[in-house]
């Protein structure tokens, strides 16, 4: 039998996506055994998190104050506002330099086989954020997948309903690809959606 | 399934997956000759997993996989193709018809012609053909292929063939029955409808209503209860 606080530790390491119980196991051991500071650091930091950062009230990512720097910033273009799935895509199309105007995430994405629809993903607050009268264009720029297409469409069509104008990123053959080497899902689909020159 | 069966190039879809471990998935499909399956496709969330981009729904794929467990290891999966990525509202009709699949099919259990009327339905929704048509004919070929006799044709109570100029009341499990001046909750048609409806012909507006509500009762009492997601998130997007 293991002690109950060992026990406790690792039951809580499951709570992380894909950790089954023997990964939780090795991650408990290696941090009592083989970390001690790491697993100091993890539970300050984790529990700093928690008191401190909530949802920024204009782009609903992970900020320290009621309004995110970027929301806040006079440097970007408020008419423009891009929606993407998650933190991790905003910092993908940051380091495209390419867009100046600022963000929504939605921190998910449309998943009906898994019971997530618009009301959980809250899309009435995306849609509250969209029609704050300095909004000119909603960027969609969801996955390429399944559900993220569906997630695009549904938001597009609350868009519409308000007046508000919709574009979704473009898809085809990377930059820099040959068509050799790219998957034939995506040639077919950059056959579908070819564009006159 | 004896333990080592292997199953070579089998035609299939992928109706839903979640994820399994830290980087593989488990994919519900439904394949031509061997009905749905549960299968672990391993490795396939790492990033530059030949998987990852194949192992989308709706698309038609070809599959190999082997054990005889109720999982089984998926070994390769080929994308057929020829048919572009839904969108819209079809899309949303895609996630329908799956979780139907999921919902009322029974895992292992071979439905070839189940399996053609689905690929049919997901061929017409991507070439943008009318969604209500194209819905009620998969969902009756599907009560129909899964052995939930749905008698259209044959008065259920006097035996004798269903008039075109009758009214008829639904009752499930036993048929249509003559109810000139029925009006009560259950679902009622004209002959008409159900002479339609078996003809598989969906082109009527009468028919559509009628063929509809008949339909979702007949689904929903299959269901025992079981709400559809896909349907909620439907309607909640015309609610919004
Ligand atoms: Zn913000």
């Amino acid at each position: 039998m293991l002690p109950s606080t060992l026990d406790e530790l690792i039951e809580a390491l499951r709570c992380l996506p894909g950790v089954g119980p023997k990964s939780a196991q090795r991650m408990a051991y290696h941090l009592l055994q083989r970390d001690q500071r790491g697993a100091g650091r993890l539970a300050s930091a984790l529990q700093k998190a928690l008191v401190v950062l909530r949802h920024c009230e204009r782009c609903n990512a992970f900020t320290e104050s009621q309004v995110c720097q970027r929301c806040a910033s006079s440097q970007r273009d408020a008419s423009l506002l891009c929606v993407v799935e998650m933190p991790a895509d905003l910092a993908m199309i940051e380091q495209t330099h390419a867009y100046d105007g600022l963000y929504y995430v939605l921190m998910g994405r449309i998943s009906p086989l898994d019971g997530i629809g618009p009301r959980e993903l809250k899309l009435d607050r995306l849609l509250a954020r969209a029609t704050d009268g300095v909004v000119r264009e909603v960027i969609l720029a969801t996955n390429f997948t399944n559900e993220g297409e569906a997630t695009a469409h549904t938001i597009s069509e609350l868009l519409n309903a308000r007046g508000i104008r919709a574009s979704r990123l473009s898809r085809g053959v990377p930059v820099g690809g040959e068509l050799e080497h790219t998957d034939s899902g995506t040639i077919a689909q950059a056959l579908f959606e070819r564009r006159a020159l | 399934m004896s333990p080592k069966q292997r199953i070579d190039q089998q035609p299939a879809f992928i109706l839903h997956s979640y994820p399994w471990r830290e980087t593989s998935l488990i994919v519900e499909a439904f394949s031509r000759d061997h009905g749905r399956v549960a299968l672990v496709a391993k490795g396939a969330r790492r990033p530059l997993s030949a998987l990852r981009g194949v192992l989308m729904a709706f698309q038609p794929l070809q599959l190999d996989w082997s054990g005889g467990g109720e999982v089984k290891t998926l070994i390769r999966a080929e994308w057929q193709g020829g048919q572009p990525l839904l969108t819209g509202r079809a899309l949303l009709c895609g996630y329908y018809l799956n979780e139907l699949l999921v919902r009322l099919s029974a895992r292992e259990d071979a439905h070839p012609a189940l399996y053609r009327a689905y690929a049919t339905a997901l061929a017409a929704l991507a070439r943008g053909l009318p969604i209500a048509p194209l819905l009620r004919r998969f969902e009756l070929a599907m009560l129909r292929e899964l052995g939930y006799g749905v008698g259209l044709e044959v008065d259920a109570e006097s035996g004798e063939a269903v008039d075109p100029a009758g009214r008829y009341v639904y009752i499930i499990e036993k048929g249509p029955v003559s109810a000139p001046d029925y009006a009560g909750e259950l679902p009622t048609l004209t002959g008409r409808s159900l002479l339609d409806m078996a003809a598989d012909t969906f082109e009527r507006p009468e028919t559509l209503t009628q063929s509809r509500n008949l339909l979702r009762a007949l689904i929903n009492h299959y269901l025992h209860g079981h709400e559809l997601q896909s349907r909620r998130v439907l309607k909640e997007l015309q609610e919004l």
